[in-house]
């Protein structure tokens, strides 16, 4: 890829300039570069943003912000990728949600942000989902890891009801578990068979980079 | 007869000007007209819009006229009493009197190595009998002083926190939700003679009232049973990053719990809860004991006694120490005064060390101490010509006259000060010979001693006790057939 171009996206997720964004990475396509290509400058600009989160030198705002800039170009590569038949390299799908009961997603939202950031597929299923979507998720996705966030301490107690229900359908062997949320404790997470707990959106993507091999193994 | 709390003698601080005050009023009022609230509850939104609400089935949104807003206010009870189990424990709410309760942890701390586990039964037990010792711990929070105890499932924990502590404690408490266990709490209660207050309208902020918080909600008004309104605006994460924002915002969630409340049941007793605070940028966790939570509290408690409505203030005390420390005291008593000295009508203190995730007896019996000086500062100074003392300076002259041996002193010494309970106050000499304790040692003296001496004013009676254990059965049963007790 052209090294002008891709410098300039670079500084432009950089800054958070979701209208540069868009010119360059169409510029890109304009000129014939593969999508996959461009898609790389914007999701190491993402992880330079996660990287200076864990460094304590950048904050969630601008990961979020971050995250919503490379989006907009991200929509338009995906287009391309999808249209020539091409995929892209991941580390692995995570099937991820707020456990049902609870509506509460932003801290689902950062981990998923940095799971995307850090090369994962995320399948996102939002807030308030009941143990039965979990398992048609884990059916149809076939995910590497589940991930289930709760805030509440009220809600907290719905992550063994779809564990056991993953059980049930026969799945639970197949992927890993990840837990998080104010209102989980690791006690809590080992007790309910859970594979891993961390407190921060940072350590649970180390945490999910830990389990995949362990899981493809 | 009622527990007495504090009176502040003198006017609320005002952190806002009138102005201020007005603006995000009217903010609030927009955010409910034309933004509105999604409610996820179809008998909720059958009867909003009888009521004159816009109300959107496909998108569960609602707007709410003025007008509808400005009548739920008026129609929710200014001052209110809250029983408990004996009638000396009962809550008088509201005016000018500031409370303090007992706030919650999931685990109990270690002192040793300040880390945390779920507590056994009988340290259960114990942390309730101090609360219930301690004078100026006024009620307990939901689900404190833990979050259960070893042995008991998740699904049973709050039924039987409930049941510790009505069995070793006369003092009132909130009661918490989940699980479908209303029922089961709210008979206990009354099994046990006392009212529950149940934060059931629990808002998922931004501006969303799930379909369980609603229920929870019209439960509790079918029980007779004081309802809070909840919400847990994080700046600059579900609420505006601006405090004026938040605060206009956090408004509008309380309001639209309020409106549905008052429809349901007119002029039921409400108490406003909130958990407001702000986010730590790096980790995404809560930011407690940030100076801008005390801030908000202070301009909250301002502008809900412009509503009308008695309110508690949550989150304020909250420390992100997991230690009984320097930061842990500063940041506790730093919002703890702002709110009593802001106008709270309760105060979540006593026993809660990080969060909501940590409790010890230890930090609540040091928490009396702090409670006792904040309430004595609100009490503010009696000005008569007795405490003048006009003539008795004249009759004391100058040196060699003195104070220490007039019936005077001996009178107001003991009112005009407070002695903390727990505090080193020794000199340096008198403080080595006795062995350099400091306030947690002293702490866990006292709490020996309550252990040792108190015990509950008034038991449960057999009849009481029968009926509660067939309620716990009953839930059991429930549980067990959904699976929930494995």
């Amino acid at each position: 890829m052209d090294e002008i171009l891709a410098k300039n996206l670079r500084e432009s997720v950089l800054k958070f300039d979701r209208q540069n964004v868009k010119r360059l990475v169409q510029e890109s396509l304009d000129k014939g570069i593969p999508p996959l290509e461009t898609a790389d400058v914007l999701t190491n600009a993402i992880r330079e943003i996660g990287d200076g989160l864990s460094r304590g030198e950048m904050f969630l705002p601008d990961l979020m912000l971050g995250a919503k800039t490379v989006s907009v170009g991200m929509e338009l590569l995906e287009q391309e990728i999808s249209r020539i038949g091409q995929k892209r390299k991941t580390l692995g799908t995570v099937v991820i949600g707020t456990v049902f009961g609870d509506l509460h997603d932003l801290g689902k939202n950062m981990v998923k942000t940095l799971l995307v950031a850090n090369g994962f597929e995320v399948v996102d299923l939002g807030v308030n989902v009941g143990h039965s979507r979990f398992v048609e998720a884990a059916n149809k996705a076939k995910p590497a890891i589940l991930a289930m966030s709760a805030l509440l301490t009220t809600t907290v107690a719905e992550m063994r009801k779809v564990i056991r229900s993953l059980e049930e359908a026969g799945l639970r062997q197949r992927l890993k578990i990840m837990v998080g949320g104010a209102a989980v404790t690791k006690e809590f997470a080992k007790d309910i068979g859970a594979d891993g707990y961390e407190p921060t959106a940072v350590l649970a993507v180390e945490l999910a980079k830990s389990l995949v091999p362990a899981q493809t193994e | 007869m009622s527990r007495t709390g504090f009176k502040r003698r003198f006017p609320p601080l005002e952190i806002l000007s009138r102005e201020d005050v007005e603006q995000i009023k009217q903010a609030t009022l927009d955010i409910l007209k034309e933004t509105g609230v999604r409610i996820e509850h179809k008998g909720a939104l059958d009867l909003l819009k009888q009521n004159d609400c816009l109300v959107n089935y496909d998108n569960f949104r609602v707007r709410m006229p003025e007008g509808l807003v400005q009548e739920a206010l008026r129609r929710c009870p200014s001052t209110f009493r809250l029983k408990a189990r004996d009638p000396k424990d009962d809550l008088v709410i509201g005016g000018n009197t500031v409370y303090f309760n007992a706030a919650p942890g999931m685990g109990i701390v270690d002192l040793d190595t300040w880390g945390y586990r779920t507590p056994k039964q009988k340290e259960y037990q114990d942390a309730v009998t101090v609360l219930d010792a301690l004078p100026y711990v006024d009620w307990f929070s939901c689900y404190t002083p833990y979050f259960g105890y070893e042995g008991v499932t998740e699904a049973m924990k709050m039924t039987m926190g409930l049941v510790q502590n009505l069995t070793y404690s006369t003092k009132f408490g909130a009661v918490g939700f989940a699980n479908y266990n209303w029922d089961f709490n709210f008979r206990i209660a009354q099994a046990a003679g006392a009212e529950v207050l149940c934060p059931a309208l629990m808002v998922s902020s931004p501006l969303t009232l799930s379909e369980f918080a609603v229920e929870a909600a019209f439960r509790t008004l079918d029980y007779g049973m004081p309802c809070g309104v909840d919400t847990g605006s994080v700046f600059g994460a579900t609420a505006p990053a601006t405090l004026a924002g938040a605060l206009a915002e956090f408004n509008a969630e309380l309001i639209a719990g309020i409106v549905l409340i008052q429809l349901k049941k007119p002029y039921s007793r409400v108490m406003v809860f909130g958990f407001p605070h702000a986010q730590n940028m790096s980790t995404g966790s809560p930011y407690f004991g940030n100076i801008a939570n005390a801030m908000f509290n202070a301009a909250e408690n301002q502008i809900w006694r412009d509503y009308g409505v008695p309110l508690r203030n949550t989150a304020s005390c909250y420390t992100s120490s997991k230690r009984i420390d320097f930061q842990n005291g500063m940041e506790r008593s730093l919002a703890a005064i702002i709110s009593a000295l802001s106008g709270a009508h309760t105060i979540n203190l006593h026993g809660g060390v990080y969060g909501e995730l940590t409790h010890t007896p230890i930090q609540a019996i040091l928490d009396d101490d702090l409670a006792g000086m904040v309430g004595r500062f609100i009490q503010g100074i009696e000005v008569t010509d007795e405490t003048v003392a006009l003539d008795l300076i004249h009759s004391v002259g100058p040196v060699p006259g003195h104070f220490l041996d007039t019936d005077h002193t001996f009178k107001w010494w003991k009112k005009e000060q407070f002695i903390q309970q727990c505090a080193d106050t020794l000199t340096y000499p008198e403080w080595e010979r006795a062995g350099k304790a400091d306030c947690i040692a002293h702490a866990k003296n006292k709490m020996q001693k309550i252990l040792a001496n108190h015990t509950v004013s008034t038991k449960l009676t057999s009849a009481q006790e029968a009926e509660i254990e067939t309620i716990v059965r009953e839930a059991e049963t429930f549980y067990g057939k959904r699976g929930d007790l494995d």
